[in-house]
């Protein structure tokens, strides 16, 4: 483990949203998207987001790079010069410095990419705003960005529609690597793919990575995705982070109740695993009114009197395997594991 | 073709599909999203139909029931529906679309569900009222019987409190609820084939497995045949007997699930296995890729589909020729020149 300050700490991260109801809009009720989150990425490792839909990982993505003010806690980021800013405690102007720094890759490569726009201009944009004034210049970035990316720069004069899928993303690709990030937040980057595109993007990242020592904190809801491209792992419920590990760990061993339920659910591409799979009951909690203690207790099989009452904290109970539930240590719990041919493992 | 799949002592299929070619005639020239596809599907089992975005999977199910849009007709091929146990097979494919049969059929004996449940429900009514309108316009019961029967069939696709939620409308639903309502309603006349197009696609992973289990449950109770279509090797692997893999149009490749999984015959059935992210792979590791991407389905390529991505691609032939979908073995078909020459 580097000793250097992690690139990225956030700490205590929380993000209402105002549940406003009547003629007054009054408001009622918050809504807890991020509910006290706390995790670091180290320079040039990727850490991945998952959780199920209305988890909260957007809106931590977002509040990270600021498009969404944070209502609570740090995000404190190390810069190209080596100082630690708060970028939820700057003001707007004074991030502008330090945006280029951090940049994010979108989910969908057909609504990211404005279709009046040439290859060349979506590339060349962060250049022309971040003052590079000279359009050779920039027609040698671009060029550069598009080999990065693995595409023939002769097309820099066409529209998106004249791309795939995979092609448009690396386009995407191109431009938030334009302005040489530390930083990169892709929010599914493949989950709009097709199968057989995904794995050359996810080649990509990994390369560009390696290449670049790029950062990445990946957001996304496909395990086996995010199998293939992370360090570690952290594991979102409701608002709040129930575990962190480093990938084979978290899969191998699990020490949530949800991760494991997670893990179980994912449809093995293999006929003879139909197995028998932890199905949970009933449904994610509505984050406006989330049950008391912990917020997975209505669905968790493991569940005690106390998990009704009490919150439980992030706990390390390995270097650096954090969990955030009562029973982590008294309960055994599957994985998956590849040395066994995926059959599930103690 | 597909008759090969069967054993001598099985009951004939249900439904055959035979050299199906739906085309859509565009201004910018002629679509040919199913391309002479043939397949069957065996009484209470599950057929699974895979491809990628474009492979034609979603527009076959279309024409099965004969829901095909303009500019998009059926122009070749047979749709062969067992209806009745004695009776002669009726062919889909030549019924008139708005006509009595097909409306008699579609909805009743073969029902869909679809992928966006949010959508594919009128946000106008509530879901009991488009629960009650599909049961009588199929079968000859009063109101109060059908709001009966909705309540157990809500009940049976485990809604909670079903006596209540059948009042309520769309929106206040859980896009899981809103699948299992889904589900009820494609039951609803208990129809003997359930076309299921990527019934679980919008929706988060333990959702997922809750909604694979209600569909193995049911077509246990039932004994239904039941068509899913998706892109997922995942939901395939859990859910068929029978696996269709179809590219650009074209059935590359057929089979019992287990050979299709463990001795894949066709390149691209191999390629698109091995390139699948896994979740026993070890992490950071690269995947094995398909060259290229799928084509445009107004470029597609001379002779096999597939060639310009192949790593198998023999000049002169694939490029030239189209493959057929013969045996390659006991249970398997595929289509390519690996296993057969060209008929010249």
């Amino acid at each position: 483990m580097p000793i250097e300050a992690p690139l990225l700490e956030v700490r205590n991260l929380k993000r209402f949203f105002p549940i406003r109801r009547g003629l007054l809009r009054r408001v009622v009720g918050q809504l807890r998207a991020v509910d006290d989150i706390s995790f670091h990425i180290n320079r040039g490792e990727t850490l991945s987001l998952v959780g199920e839909s209305g988890c909260g990982k957007t809106t931590t993505a977002r509040c990270i790079l600021r498009a969404l003010k944070p209502t609570a806690g740090e995000v404190l980021f190390q810069t190209a010069a080596g100082d630690v800013i708060d970028t939820a405690a700057l003001p707007k102007g004074a991030l502008q410095p330090f945006r280029h720094q951090m940049q994010m890759i979108f989910q969908d490569p057909f609504s990211s990419l404005n279709p009046r726009m040439t290859v060349f201009d979506i590339i060349a944009e962060p250049l022309l705003a971040n003052g590079v004034k000279s359009r050779d210049q920039r027609r040698q970035r671009v060029e550069e960005l598009l080999e990065l990316v693995r595409l023939r720069p002769e097309f820099m004069q066409r529209f998106p529609h004249a791309f795939s899928g995979g092609q448009r993303q690396r386009i995407g690709i191109a431009r938030a690597l334009a302005l040489n990030p530390s930083l990169i937040v892709a929010d599914e980057p493949v989950s709009a793919l097709d199968v057989s595109v995904q794995a050359q993007i996810l080649n990509l990242m990994l390369d560009l990575q390696d290449e670049l020592g790029l950062t990445y904190l990946f957001v996304a809801h496909d395990l086996s995705v995010v199998k293939h491209i992370s360090d570690r792992v952290a594991v979102m419920y409701v608002g709040k982070i129930v575990e962190i590990a480093e990938t084979d760990r978290l899969f191998k061993a699990p020490k949530h109740p949800y991760t494991e339920a997670l893990l179980s659910a994912v449809p093995k591409p293999d006929p003879r695993l139909r197995s028998e799979r932890i199905v949970l009951a009933g449904e994610v909690a509505d984050p406006a009114q989330p049950p008391t203690g912990c917020y997975f207790h209505p669905r968790c099989a493991h569940a005690i009197d106390r998990c009704r009452s009490e919150t439980p904290k992030l706990e390390e109970i390995q270097p650096g395997h954090v969990v955030a539930c009562h029973r982590a240590r008294e309960i055994t719990l599957k994985g998956v594991d590849a040395q066994s041919n995926g059959k599930p493992s103690a | 073709m597909a008759n090969r799949l069967m054993n001598g002592n099985e009951p004939p299929p249900i439904l055959t599909v035979d050299k199906l070619k739906t085309y859509f005639f565009t201004d910018e020239g002629t679509v040919k999203a199913v391309d002479g596809a043939s397949f069957a599907v065996r009484p209470g089992k599950t057929v699974g139909i895979v491809g990628e975005s474009g492979c034609g999977k979603s527009v076959s199910a279309m024409s099965i029931l004969r829901i095909v849009d303009d500019p998009g007709r059926i122009v070749a091929g047979e749709i062969l529906f067992q209806r009745a146990d004695d009776a002669e097979p009726v062919d889909l494919a030549k019924l008139d679309a708005e006509g009595n049969e097909i409306r008699a059929i579609r909805g009743g004996e073969i029902a869909l569900v679809f992928q966006e449940p949010m959508t594919s429900f009128s946000p106008h009514y509530t879901i009991g009222n488009q629960i009650v309108e599909t049961i009588q316009l199929h079968q000859d019961v009063g109101k109060a019987e059908a709001r009966n029967r909705t309540i157990e069939l809500l009940r049976m696709v485990g809604i909670p409190r079903p006596e209540r939620r059948i009042d309520e409308y769309p929106f206040e639903l859980s896009g899981g609820l809103r699948q299992r309502v889904m589900i009820a309603m494609a039951l609803s006349c208990n129809p003997k084939i359930l076309i299921a197009d990527e019934p679980t696609t919008a929706l988060d992973v333990t959702t997922q497995a809750q909604i694979l289990d209600l569909l193995r449950e049911i077509q246990e109770r039932t004994q239904m045949s039941v068509i899913i279509i998706t892109h997922d090797m995942g939901v395939i692997a859990e859910m068929a007997d029978d696996v269709i893999v179809m590219y650009l149009g074209r059935v590359v490749e057929s089979g019992p699930v287990d050979e299709i999984f463990h001795q894949p015959k066709h390149p691209y059935t191999q390629a698109l296995l091995r390139s699948i992210p896994s979740i026993f792979a070890e992490p950071r590791t690269k995947l094995p890729t398909i060259a290229g991407s799928i084509p445009h389905p107004h470029n597609r390529p001379a002779g096999c589909p597939f060639h310009p991505r192949c790593a198998e691609f023999m000049p002169g032939k694939c490029d030239r020729h189209e493959p057929q979908l013969r045996p390659v073995s006991a249970s398997q078909l595929a289509s390519c020149f690996l296993y057969h020459e060209p008929d010249i």
